[in-house]
């Protein structure tokens, strides 16, 4: 349960930019990696919570997940790690190895959280719609 | 409505570049550290000082950080094996994080270490998500939690490169086929290594502290 203290983390990082941006914020896409734990829930309250009194007040926070990617300095590979996929998990699991060799692997994609971009409105965009 | 792009710097970044500057200093310093991850009651404190106990009869120096939300009690039990040790309290925190354990190593005689051991709050969530800057990471369950605790947090031990399940002498007693728990890990992470120990009476720590490829104690 250490939703808050990202949440805050995000806030704090997107601050800045959001309120140089002069409009409503109204969406805020974030990318998040298969293997971060992190409940979406939890993040989507601690985000509207911690977002209360600054100009992200009233933004939807959208999460999308990042598959884990590998690399295999082995054989070459370079695309999607293989899951353990079960009932008994409730969830697939990345497997931290070759799927074609069964080698080591370096992780290329699966851990970042990283804000993909911001959905905003401005006084334009009312004047048109 | 718009959309504009951001910069695309990762949220936790601080966390990351934190830990990394730990990794750093470990290695100029020549200390090896392992972190230390499991449930509340695995066995963490008594499995770390069976291999305080090992590493000191073989002249190694090591010292501990001893993480738990309240009290000292786990940290005065590693200073009574005669290690240098900081007790940290993460008060509502449920894990450590970069940060704290570079603030606990300032406090360390950290050139006068070879081995530092990490141990983190009792949970099997968050501490995965907070990267220390460690060497090796294991993560300790115990028979008495049963054996499904790799198939309910598949997560971390995905991610971890040492698994112990500890309290193998209570296995029959409370019911639960130790094998098991080793194939589900061997099935998540193939890559990882798993063990038995019983830390209160010393099984299984000697082929531990093998796996952790301690630095040599003449090249020191």
């Amino acid at each position: 349960m250490h939703e808050y203290s990202v949440a805050s983390e995000l806030i704090h990082a997107l601050l800045p930019q959001a309120e140089s941006l002069g409009g409503k914020i109204v969406g805020v896409f974030l990318k998040k990696g298969e293997l971060r734990i992190l409940s979406n829930h939890a993040m989507v309250n601690a985000f509207e919570l911690l977002a209360e009194g600054t100009v992200l007040e009233g933004a939807q926070l959208e999460i999308e997940l990042i598959p884990v990617t590998v690399s295999c300095a082995s054989c070459g590979y370079k695309g999607e790690a293989d899951h353990v996929e079960d009932e008994a998990f409730h969830f697939s699991v990345p497997i931290l190895s070759c799927p074609t060799c069964g080698a080591e692997v370096d992780l290329i994609t699966g851990r970042e959280l990283v804000v993909d971009r911001l959905s905003v409105q401005t006084s334009e965009d009312s004047e048109t719609s | 409505m718009h959309n504009v792009s951001v910069n695309g710097e990762d949220i936790l970044k601080r966390q990351l570049e934190l830990a990394e500057t730990n990794r750093r200093l470990l290695e100029e310093k020549q200390v090896m550290a392992v972190s230390v991850m499991g449930a509340i009651g695995s066995g963490k404190t008594s499995l770390i000082e069976r291999m305080i106990d090992q590493l000191i009869a073989k002249g190694y120096r090591v010292g501990t950080i001893a993480a738990d939300s309240a009290g000292d009690d786990d940290h005065r039990r590693f200073l009574s094996r005669g290690v240098s040790s900081l007790n940290l309290n993460t008060q509502d925190d449920c894990h450590l994080d970069a940060h704290t354990v570079d603030h606990a190593m300032s406090h360390l005689p950290m050139d006068e270490l070879d081995i530092l051991f990490i141990e983190n709050v009792g949970n099997l969530i968050c501490p995965a998500d907070f990267p220390l800057g460690t060497a090796v990471e294991i993560v300790v369950v115990s028979t008495t939690e049963g054996d499904d605790m790799v198939r309910k947090h598949p997560k971390i031990f995905a991610q971890t490169d040492i698994l112990v399940l500890n309290k193998v002498d209570l296995a029959d007693a409370v019911g639960v086929d130790p094998q098991r728990v080793v194939d589900d890990y061997a099935r998540i992470n193939p890559h990882g290594k798993a063990f038995l120990t019983n830390a209160r009476h010393d099984t299984g720590i000697d082929a531990l502290l093998e796996a952790l490829n301690l630095p040599c104690t003449n090249t020191r």
